[in-house]
């Protein structure tokens, strides 16, 4: 779920630009210029995987992928998070303009958090690989609902219950996510591995020890 | 105390499932209409609109030069977000109604937007009733026999407030999107601070977004016609997990190819500028009234109010 | 065993080479050798056709003439200057390199804009670049298209557009990487013409060699890395050994050359072409019938405009068509993708939306891109997977798997993942993930496209002897007329002919219409195959030899190096020109053989 304009107290909104501009310029220097345009095109297909909905029940729930993503781009992911937001805020009006930061927040956060998870638990066979997947998929979805829960939680108490309810209804999101993750990882694994051996974009300075 | 009127239990139903059908209704009846004037393909959730139409449209907004469009209405959709009455929100939007009809935006487009608003909103007008807390001066409905269950006025007005808030912000998309081309728009980004790179990756991932969909759209009628059929259940997860996992690997195969070709033809690092760019006073003139009814908005949201 | 003709060069060198090339080796980052050792010269004004089998490094060498690639060895040098640094990056905008899938290259965000990247790229100024941009889109007539974003484009438009760029470009140089793979047959012939008129270098890549015959001069044949040809196209194509060693015989299909028209009915009657003619026939079941069937886009455009069509059971029939004509459209509504208005029965019954979602049961379809079709990460996966969809039990699937994949000839490919597979073994998969779900009906789109000679002689091979109602859609008159009995001509939604096939190919208006009737084909097919005229002859070859083996003079038996003279026939490619004249040979006349065993034939010599 994205927050839609006009939610958010100003203040925070602002303060989520702020912070989403510095994390999307320290994701660009991590990934070196030559790659950006390669990112540019990956979050188009990200952006395309968004879109896939799942059925739940009667009504469905469509992907966020922030621990995929993490997974596969690394440091690289939050500059494609954002960018994709911002395509779905042209595009589609889903999040918006003015909320455009905090959403990045919300989900770039908890995807370079379980991108560095990832690599540090996917270990060598395939089993820990699809375990490591599950593990960001579901920990980023996780994570993503917890930062909503506290951006909404900013408006003051009358938008607690908001939160509570924002928070409880991704739960059964974060087990898709957890699945479809460590199912895709899997896929990977098998079919290409090398992606899932290395960052994608390599950085362009040596990574400092 | 907050004034507590009592009304039979009867009325919930009315009270809160009638507005949930409305907004369904509306919701499906806007999907029809943006349908029938579109030329979106057989899924919508698959449609990915155009942002510029490709009739030459011309309107006061498509004069005006693109970065005094950008400030203006990223401001103005701030002042917007940061009005906390009712009152001014509608007045907001009934802003926005005016640009919207000098803009000469596509309707179905505009309606697009406001269904996509539609679920969020929803659930806020649902919700927030029934969670925010009783204060002094609240006027709270409580059904007969229902007591925990008090449905506040003051969720009620903050939800619209919210709503009314988020539509005048998306009815304003439109006239900033649609009346440039999207590498038009982006220059004027860029050369207001926005790092080129910034534009030019959005104009990638847009184009390529196009390229995925039709690939990913293929691939799914493949799977359809060997009989899947997305379910609740284990298997559709991993199946969709096969999909995603097929749609990366190609993504960044395609990735490669794209980066060679461009490469080939003898990419350095940058893009070409699309236009030239030249404010007249006519531009300002237009910002400045703008501002000027962003401002009024702001003293009667704060100072009136 | 064959040999590399390394020493027999296309020309001696005349003037300065563009490239040349001297041991120039690459290697993969995973160490695998992709080029090794390649010497030659590339001369302005060259057109050569770059043939070889799928994975011969026919595409890295184009990325290494491009400079897109770093040599891992040897010597490239572009105008007598090594190809590094500085002057790789000139290079490239003097050189211009068309990729197989357009969407790659065009990644601006309207078709002017792409077609100016390059010139702006060069240092034009914006109004130059476009000047240059307009001019080479009005070259392949898509002046009218300038501003439309590249997603809004047909695949042939879109095609020429990625060639717009580079020709706005102005290069010496073009380097083309299956220039007209999936085209229609009227796109192709634009293309062609297109580069027909490119004054500058082409090389180009290609599985189609009548295509290369008619654009090309010169063929280099690349095996595993190396040269192992380099002479003119004519010498290529007529000599079929060679081609078939490099996976390039394409001479299975030259019986398509139709007849000159006196000669009428085509000598070549495929005995399954079962399906056609209807009319004289007790009408039996058809498995598919439509009748006034239309559909209407979204958008409001009728893409099928009362359709009637019916196909009985076992019958073979091939829908042929321009691009957009709705072939595509008819197909998703034949599976159940789609739905239009009309009366559509299959098997008798009519399709209702409750029928239409279980359509996939008896329909198979294998779509012309097939990688759209391969999503699960091993074959056996792959092909159960729709076997599990019909609810079979483990056992079945088994042996579903087991059956399918043999009928394709892709026994012991189980475990092999999808992706990593040839492009002629993924669409035998997708044909075998179809065939196991034993479908009523069978729809293949375009199976040819992407295939090289090699791949498609098998896959012709494996639907001769398949016994389903087959659904044929594809602008290859060759595969046409040798699967399929009734071809049924599609245009702007309509079904205009439904006629047997037989008469379709010599229908020469309908040909044109459809823009099959390929001229330049047909004129070059004939070419081919009178260079390519194989008979037995007999030669007399005398063949001197020294050599000693024991024989009998009366009672004497001896042994001592003799000389002898022996006869013996030859098959020989060579081209008549005419009844009554002397024949003439393919250009190289000399050529190795052995005579095993000719040492212990009986012959007579004399003994001074």
């Amino acid at each position: 779920m994205h927050i839609s304009d006009g939610v958010l107290p100003v203040s925070v909104t602002i303060g989520g630009y702020a912070a989403g501009a510095a994390l999307a310029a320290w994701s660009a220097r991590r990934t070196g210029s030559d790659e950006l345009p390669k990112v540019a095109v990956v979050t188009a297909a990200f952006f395309v995987a968004s879109l896939i909905h799942i059925p739940l029940g009667p009504t469905s729930a469509h992907l966020l992928l922030p621990g995929l993503a993490g997974a596969l781009l690394g440091p690289a992911s939050f500059l494609a998070i954002a960018l994709g937001l911002l395509l779905q805020s042209l595009l589609f009006q889903f999040g918006g303009l003015t909320a455009l930061g905090a959403n990045a927040l919300m989900m770039g956060v908890p995807a370079i958090i379980c991108g560095w998870i990832f690599r540090k638990f996917k270990g060598r066979t395939r089993l820990r690989h699809m375990a490591a997947g599950a593990g960001a998929g579901a920990l980023g979805t996780a994570m993503a609902a917890i930062i909503l829960a506290v951006l909404l939680a900013t408006g003051g108490e009358d938008f607690f219950g908001v939160a509570e309810i924002a928070l409880l209804a991704h739960v059964p999101v974060i087990i898709i996510e957890g699945v479809v993750s460590a199912f895709t990882i899997g896929f990977l694994f098998r079919v290409k591995p090398e992606l899932l051996e290395h960052e994608f974009f390599k950085p362009t300075k040596a990574r400092h020890g | 105390m907050a004034d507590v009127i009592h009304i039979p239990l009867w009325y919930l139903p009315l009270l809160v499932l009638l507005p949930l059908v409305a907004l369904a209704a509306a919701a499906v009846w806007l999907r029809r209409l943006a349908h029938r004037q579109s030329i979106a393909g057989e899924e919508p959730d698959w449609s990915v609109p155009p942002l510029a139409s490709e009739k030459g449209d011309d309107s006061m907004l498509h004069r005006w030069d693109v970065r005094c469009k950008i400030v203006t209405i990223m401001i103005f959709s701030f002042v917007i977000a940061s009005l906390s009455h009712l009152a001014p929100a509608l007045a907001a939007v009934g802003i926005s109604l005016i640009v919207l009809a000098i803009s000469k935006a596509c309707l179905a487009r505009v309606l697009f937007r406001l269904l996509a608003l539609a679920g969020f909103l929803g659930i806020l007008a649902v919700v927030m009733p029934f969670t925010v807390p009783a204060h002094p001066g609240d006027t709270l409905v409580v059904f007969a026999g229902l007591d925990w269950l008090g449905l506040n006025m003051r969720g009620l007005l903050l939800a619209a407030t919210i709503a009314a808030r988020a539509v005048a912000i998306a009815l304003l998309m439109e006239p900033l999107l649609s009346t440039a081309p999207l590498p038009v728009t982006l220059h004027g980004l860029s050369r207001l601070g926005v790092p080129e790179m910034a534009s030019q990756m959005v104009l990638l991932s847009h184009r390529y977004v196009h390229v995925f969909r039709q690939e990913a759209r293929r691939m799914s009628s493949g799977m359809q016609v060997r009989g899947f059929r997305k379910q609740t259940d284990f298997e559709t997860l991993r199946i969709v997990a096969n999909f995603l996992g097929m749609l990366f690997v190609r993504s960044f195969e395609r990735t490669e190819r794209v980066f060679e070709a461009m490469r080939a033809r003898g990419y350095r690092g940058r893009f070409p500028e699309p236009v030239k760019l030249r404010i007249r006073p006519a531009d300002i003139l237009i910002a400045a009234l703008w501002m000027a009814a962003a401002a009024a908005l702001i003293t009667y949201d704060r100072v009136i109010l | 065993m064959h040999e590399i003709d390394e020493a027999i060069q296309f020309r001696p060198a005349s003037g300065n080479p563009i490239f040349r090339m001297r041991g120039l080796s690459y290697s993969y980052p995973d160490g695998v050798e992709a080029i090794c050792g390649i010497s030659t010269d590339i001369f302005p004004g060259d057109r050569i056709a770059l043939v070889g089998q799928n994975g011969s490094g026919k595409t890295t060498l184009i990325k290494l003439l491009s400079g897109l690639l770093k040599t891992g060895g040897g010597e490239l040098s572009y105008k007598n200057e090594p190809l590094d640094g500085r002057l790789l990056e000139q290079k490239s905008l003097e050189t211009g390199v068309l990729f197989q899938d357009p969407d790659d290259q065009l990644f601006m965000h309207t078709v002017l804009e792409d077609a100016a990247f390059g010139p702006r790229q060069q240092g034009f100024s914006s109004v130059e670049a476009h000047t240059a941009a307009q001019r080479a889109l009005r070259q392949v007539s898509l002046d009218k298209m300038a501003y439309k974003a590249p997603h809004n484009l047909s695949y042939g438009q879109k095609k020429r557009a990625a060639l717009a760029g580079l020709l706005a470009m102005e290069p010496g140089v073009l380097l083309l990487d299956e220039p007209t793979a999936n085209l229609d047959p009227s796109q192709e012939q634009v293309f062609l013409d297109l580069l027909k008129n490119f004054p500058g270098t082409l090389v180009c890549i290609s599985h189609d060699l009548i295509f290369l015959y008619e654009l090309c001069d010169r063929a280099v044949v690349l095996d595993q890395g190396r040269i192992h040809h380099d002479y003119t196209m004519r010498e290529l194509v007529s000599q079929r050994h060679t081609l078939r060693e490099h996976g390039l015989d394409f001479s299975f299909r030259l019986v398509v050359a139709p007849q000159v028209p006196e000669h009428g009915k085509s000598p070549h009657e495929n005995p399954h072409s079962g399906g056609g003619r209807v009319s004289d026939r007790t009408p039996k079941q058809p498995v598919v019938a439509m009748q006034d069937y239309n559909h209407r886009y979204p958008d409001g455009t009728l893409a099928l405009k009362n359709i009637n069509l019916a196909i009985e059971k076992g019958g073979r029939v091939s829908i042929v068509g321009e691009n957009g004509a709705g072939k595509s459209t008819l197909l998703s509504c034949l599976v159940g993708l789609r739905q239009g208005k009309g009366d559509y029965f299959f098997s008798g019954n009519p399709v209702t939306r409750k029928v239409q979602k279980k359509l996939w049961r008896r329909v198979g379809i294998v779509f012309q891109d097939c990688a759209d079709q391969l999503f699960c990460p091993s074959v056996k996966e792959e092909v159960s997977f729709g076997l599990r969809r019909l609810g079979c039990s483990r056992a079945e699937t088994e042996a579903g798997v087991f059956r399918a994949l043999s009928m394709v000839g892709l026994e012991g490919f189980e475990e092999r993942v999808p992706l990593h597979l040839s492009g002629g073994e993924k669409r035998r998969l997708a044909l075998a993930c179809v065939l196991a779900m034993e479908p009523e009906l069978l729809i293949l789109d375009e199976p040819t496209a992407g295939l090289d000679p090699r791949g498609e002689e098998l896959l012709i091979q494996i639907l001769r002897d398949l016994s389903v109602t087959l659904l044929l859609v594809s602008h290859d008159v060759f595969f046409i007329r040798e699967l399929t009995g009734r071809t049924l001509v599609m245009h702007q939604g309509h079904i205009l002919e439904d006629l047997p096939t037989r008469d379709f190919l010599t229908d020469e208006r309908l040909g044109n219409l459809n823009g099959l009737a390929y001229t330049y084909r047909v004129q070059n097919t004939r070419d081919i195959q009178t260079l390519q005229h194989e008979h037995e002859h007999e030669h007399s070859h005398l063949h001197y030899h020294l050599h000693s083996h024991p024989h009998r003079h009366g009672e004497l038996v001896h042994e001592h190096p003799h000389e002898h003279a022996h006869q013996h026939l030859h098959r020989f490619v060579h081209r008549h020109p005419g009844q009554g004249e002397k024949h003439d040979h393919a250009p190289r006349r000399y050529h190795e053989h052995d005579h095993p065993g000719h040492d212990k034939e009986p012959h007579d010599h004399s003994h001074d």
